[in-house]
């Protein structure tokens, strides 16, 4: 896996001074740098303005770069946008609007907003939604630069969701025997009809599990258009290929439905490592990524911070997993030689950001390195940078995160 | 009667406060290179995304460009002729891109 990443080294300037600091052998050749392109920071409906990758589709960070990680929940106006399709609703009036359940199922039904609050059991979860492609500029730092946008970590937040239980939509409807699959569309549509939509499908025993929510409510308020108002489908634990917006139709189906959405994007290598042991990416059987892997974030400082030798540093962020829960942060000053405790904050869940600090005295001049390492109860560890699993796509990344700082 | 048509009235007035006209969607107008042929690319990226697709992908290899093109040709379903095709990858690699001897991974 090294010597493959070596051996590719091209395009991975990205973040030398990172790979530098880490320890790793500098490439033989000098690679040029190639410049990063910075994106507008623009303010769209109901968000605050922030970094805009793309207008149509949108895709939208916050201008707050890592900072926005030293809070458990994140708010809804700088919350992280991503669409596949570029024609949006642009206007959803709620007397019109439907969920249609349909397919395999016993009772059709065809849902307002009003009956989703009024017709069934709300229920209620705060859970991390992270694009798959979350962080992949960093698999730079040690190999290959991969597919995709160059997402740093703004493709994450953490909200609390509230709505109806998946399954108690279906069990209303009554899925027929014959049912092995359930797929989710929204209303965002492209702009030729032969394009797929973006149709997503998980296996009916998974669908009618406990924890997965169709959601019309995001921190106690309607959920913004652009995070795909007026509900979508909110699945806890996993990364959020699968958490379709403007949720409008739930299949029931007999058989699994082949497509690009399913079959092709959001897939890794189907072995144990989800990664590329040799040769080319796509000569594997693949697999949808599904659900996340353990994970921490450092929110406070930012790289490049200048500290007055003698101050307090509350070296801050989040962790998060696929639902197992945080057991503990660890913290090192010394390029990862020894670890220390973080203190974890307030619980909010399972599927929920784990808020955690470690207060550091900067007592010596120089140049540190501060990295983070998550750990979850049933014995999950983030990698190091060197020893992650490269993928073409650049998914799941989930290296044990560092930023450096200068203490003067 | 009455106090039907203020009920509903009510419910109306607290669903729809957020909702009662369109969003209007800014419009980006995201900076390429000019020349070599960028009103192809103008023509037929534009129909499904911005150029921050491009912009936010730091520079690529002809394989990939190339394989990126392919995939919105054979996914997508993007109408561009063979010719077209090779005019954006050209354009692609030298704006965007690298040429490399060979690159196996990956692509």
């Amino acid at each position: 896996m090294k010597h493959l990443n070596r051996r590719h080294f091209l395009g991975a300037g990205l973040l030398l001074g990172a790979s530098a600091l880490l320890g790793k052998e500098t490439p033989e050749k000098p690679i040029a740098v190639p410049q990063e392109y910075t994106p507008p920071i623009i303010a769209f409906p109901e968000k605050k303005p922030m970094v805009t990758i793309s207008d149509r589709p949108p895709l939208l960070k916050s201008s707050k770069g890592r900072e926005i990680f030293t809070q458990a929940i994140t708010p809804n106006d700088e919350f992280f946008v991503r669409w596949h399709l570029p024609d949006i609703p642009t206007h959803i009036d709620l007397n019109e609007f439907r969920l249609e359940v349909k397919g395999s199922v016993n009772t059709p039904l065809s849902l307002s907003v009003d009956d989703l609050k009024s017709k069934f059991e709300p229920a209620e979860v705060t859970a991390v939604l992270q694009c798959g492609g979350n962080s992949r500029k960093y698999y730079a730092v040690t190999g290959q630069a991969t597919h995709g946008v160059q997402w740093d970590h703004g493709a994450m937040g953490c909200a609390v969701w509230k709505g109806v239980k998946l399954k108690d939509i279906l069990n209303r409807a009554g899925v027929k025997e014959s049912a092995t699959w359930v797929g989710f569309n929204g209303l965002e549509k492209p702009a030729m009809d032969e394009t797929p939509d973006f149709f997503r499908e998980m296996e009916i025993a998974e669908a009618l599990e406990d924890q997965i929510i169709v959601a019309y409510s995001m921190n106690g308020e309607d959920l913004p258009y652009l995070n795909g108002f007026p509900i979508r489908l909110v699945i806890p634990g996993h990364f959020s290929d699968s958490w379709v917006k403007m949720l409008s139709e739930i299949m029931v189906m007999d058989t699994y439905r082949k497509s690009f959405f399913m079959d092709v994007a959001y897939t890794v290598p189907d072995n144990d490592c989800e990664c590329v042991v040799s040769g080319s990416d796509f000569e594997y059987k693949r697999k949808p990524i599904a659900a996340m892997k353990v994970k921490s974030v450092i929110g406070y400082p930012s790289s490049n911070s200048v500290i007055k030798k003698g101050s307090k540093v509350k070296i801050s962020g989040v962790a998060f997993d696929q639902g197992k829960g945080i057991k503990e942060v660890m913290i090192s000053l010394d390029g990862g030689k020894s670890w220390s405790a973080a203190k974890l904050g307030q619980d909010f869940g399972k599927f929920a950001f784990r808020p955690w600090s470690f207060e550091w005295e900067a007592k010596t001049k120089g140049d540190f390195t501060i990295m983070a390492r998550a750990i979850n109860r049933i014995g999950n560890i983030q990698p190091m940078p060197d020893e992650i699993g490269w993928n073409a796509g650049g998914y799941q990344y989930n290296a044990v995160d560092n930023v450096s700082v200068k203490i003067v | 009667m009455k106090k039907l048509l203020l009920l509903s009235l009510l419910i109306a007035s607290t669903l729809f406060a957020q909702v009662d006209k369109p969003i209007e969607m800014p419009y980006v107008e995201y900076p390429i290179e000019s020349g070599d042929h960028d009103e192809v690319v103008q023509q037929y990226c534009l129909i499904c995304h911005s150029f921050g697709y491009i912009l936010n992908q730091g520079k690529k290899s002809r394989p990939y460009w190339k394989g990126t093109v392919q995939k919105m040709v054979n996914e997508f379903k993007a109408p561009i002729s063979k010719e077209d095709q090779q005019m954006i990858v050209n354009y692609l690699v030298k704006h965007y891109g690298y040429e490399t001897q060979s690159n196996q991974s990956g692509h």
